[in-house]
């Protein structure tokens, strides 16, 4: 019997032959990502730094596992409070003492962008992020899951994680992908499909013959929605368009890992993206999603374009495609934060961010911005491109976020209400 | 942490997630810390605990003296993270409807299984792993480090499986 993509890497990293779904394993880690928010003492009062160095001097060992192999990112700057702005300086610390990687200022943005594209990606690896999101990098075709605070102490200790290999569900993309629809579109409606428990503790694996045609930005924007069916971890296979990316983000060695032919899926779903329409998720959770029609008319306050699911260069080119030549709604605040510095000059250099100005678009500097920080009133409405819509996710319970690709949000915010996007793209 | 333990149930509902589970479940129920004794356990419906992995929600549960954390489904960084922080987190199908508020319960971690001690009736989960017990017998995977890794002549068990000693 074969072994799924996601087994193989797990195998590998155990120090196993093969490893089956349910296993308890012991893995060594390739990569290590931590925000500067974990270093914060937000979540312990010694922070991320004071308990590592407890947990070193009791070891008795004097560094990190292995410093080579540690990211940190500034997701917000400049911090914006006095716990962020602590947090980075024991970041720099840190990094200093140790000789982590850190980005920071125009090296950095949303940090889960930065791993991608300064090329911390590659097929194959098993990574491990100190925040949520870091599932997003599968669509890379590495293993990739969040961990807590106090794993990643464990894993700077130590270079290892332990955790239970997940079951798989394959997700087949069929058919053919009309233009006007992206990869938040697709995951929206596959989580709908599933359910809010659909794939809890699971693997998410893509595959069929659609899958060539779905950009690697809309790839990182599905994986980066994985955590919100609460799978473990979501991945693309290693075909030849992630391959180009990896490469040309300047990565040569890596050893690709794909799913053997008689690998075991505990369940297989089928979605034919022909004819399909733009999904939107209602407030409450993700997987509320349904298609744009089911909303269309609902007035907005607010329309963002950021965080790590959808602000990169893809979702940028999109938007300013939209708004090209035309005014956001006087009601409505219509706000672009890019995924990253790298994205942001590089929507510079393609005349987008003159576009989004003449447009009456607020944009800011890249970082995690009002993807959690409080930006509506009571009472107020958002259509966002971002990954979550929980009551309070932007800072207050009595304001509704929907969710939907950057074209959905462009379009609505030229209404004043949620549209059909397919309307308003150029021909 | 104790594999065998009794608690007075506490119960929420579905999909509640972390950025309100912060501050002892203080976003769907501010008076909560007022109410909850230590001992206690919360019983919950699907994907408990989903959303931020930021640690400051479970860490307020484990503050709190809450012996155990079981629903329908947990979500995956919040279960390990639980467990890591030496509060037993079990996805236990059915536990969400068999029991209601106030009631106690029973909990065996070995044998994966939790009584409704009102009516006898009862439910059952996957055993915790070795690796998992041993993490919640020295109170997390923080003092279970320091302990196993502190000397070699300290009693590592060298096969144990879920470190590989330095
Ligand atoms: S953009 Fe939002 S979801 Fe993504 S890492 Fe930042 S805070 Fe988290």
């Amino acid at each position: 019997m074969g072994m799924t993509i996601t087994e193989k890497i797990c195998a590998r990293a155990a120090g196993k032959d093969r490893v089956r779904p349910g296993d308890m394993i012991d893995a060594e880690v390739d990569k290590l990502y931590i925000k500067d928010l974990r270093f914060s003492k937000a979540e312990d009062p010694k922070g991320l730094y004071g308990v590592f160095k407890e947990v070193l001097k009791d070891m008795g060992i004097t560094k990190a596992w292995d410093p080579e192999k540690v990211i940190i990112n500034f997701d917000e700057q400049p911090a914006r409070s006095t716990r962020r702005l602590e947090g980075q300086e024991r970041a720099k610390e840190f990094s200093n003492e140790h000789g982590a990687t850190l980005y920071e200022g125009y090296q950095g943005g949303i940090g889960h962008n930065v791993m991608v594209e300064k090329g911390h990606v590659r097929p194959g690896e098993f990574i491990v992020g100190a925040d949520s999101h870091s599932c997003t990098y599968g669509a890379l075709s590495c293993f990739a899951t969040g961990i807590g605070f106090t794993e990643t102490v464990g894993v700077l200790a130590t270079g290892r994680i332990w955790l239970k290999v997940p079951p798989a569900i394959y997700v087949e993309l069929a058919g053919r992908r009309p233009p006007w629809i992206w990869g938040k579109d697709i995951v929206l409606r596959i989580m709908a499909e599933m359910g809010a428990n659909g794939a809890v503790n699971k693997t998410l694996e893509y595959g069929g013959s659609a899958v060539a045609d779905v950009s690697v930005e809309s790839r990182l924007s599905m994986c980066n929605m994985a955590v919100e069916s609460l799978a473990l971890n979501a991945v693309f296979p290693p075909d030849e368009r992630a391959i180009e990316y990896v490469k040309q983000v300047g990565n040569t060695a890596f050893t690709p890992v794909a799913s053997d032919a008689d690998a075991e899926y505990e369940s297989r779903l089928r979605f034919d993206l022909t004819d399909m329409e733009p999904f939107v998720a209602a407030p409450g959770v993700p997987s509320n999603g349904q298609p744009v029609h089911e909303v269309i008319g609902t007035k907005i306050n607010q329309a963002f374009i950021g965080t790590c699911s959808n602000s990169r260069i893809e979702d940028l080119r999109v938007a300013a495609k939209i708004l090209k030549g035309k005014t956001v709604h006087p009601g409505v605040r219509m706000i672009v934060t890019p995924a990253s510095y790298g994205a942001y000059f590089q929507a510079r250099e393609e005349g987008l961010l003159q576009i989004f100005e003449k447009s009456k678009v607020l944009l800011t500097a890249s970082e995690c911005g009002i993807c959690t920080r409080p930006s509506l009133a009571t009472g107020e409405v958002c259509i966002s491109s971002g990954n979550r819509n929980f009551p309070g996710r932007m800072g207050n319970r009595d304001a509704r976020i929907f969710l939907g690709s950057p074209a959905t949000v462009a379009a609505s915010a030229l209404a004043g209400e949620i549209v059909d996007p397919r309307e308003f793209l150029p021909a | 942490m104790k594999k065998h333990f009794k608690g007075k149930v506490w119960k929420f509902g579905d999909c509640i997630d972390s950025g309100n589970i912060k501050g002892v479940m203080a976003g769907v129920d501010p008076e909560f810390h007022t109410k909850v004794q230590p001992g206690d356990v919360i019983v919950a419906g699907i994907n408990f605990g989903m959303g931020s992995s930021a640690e400051d929600a479970p860490r307020s549960l484990r503050n709190a003296g809450i012996a155990a954390v079981l629903a329908e489904s947990i979500s995956n960084i919040y279960l390990r993270t639980l467990i890591n922080l030496g509060l037993p987190a079990i996805e236990c199908v059915g536990v969400s409807t068999f029991v209601d508020e106030g009631q106690e319960i029973e909990v065996d971690l070995e044998s994966g299984t939790v009584r409704n001690l009102k009516d006898g009736t009862s439910r059952t989960f996957p055993p915790f792993s070795d690796q998992a017990i041993v993490i919640l017998e020295k109170g997390g995977l923080i003092p279970y480090l320091k302990s196993s890794f502190a000397s070699p002549s300290a009693g590592h068990d060298k096969n144990l499986p879920l470190w590989r000693s330095e």
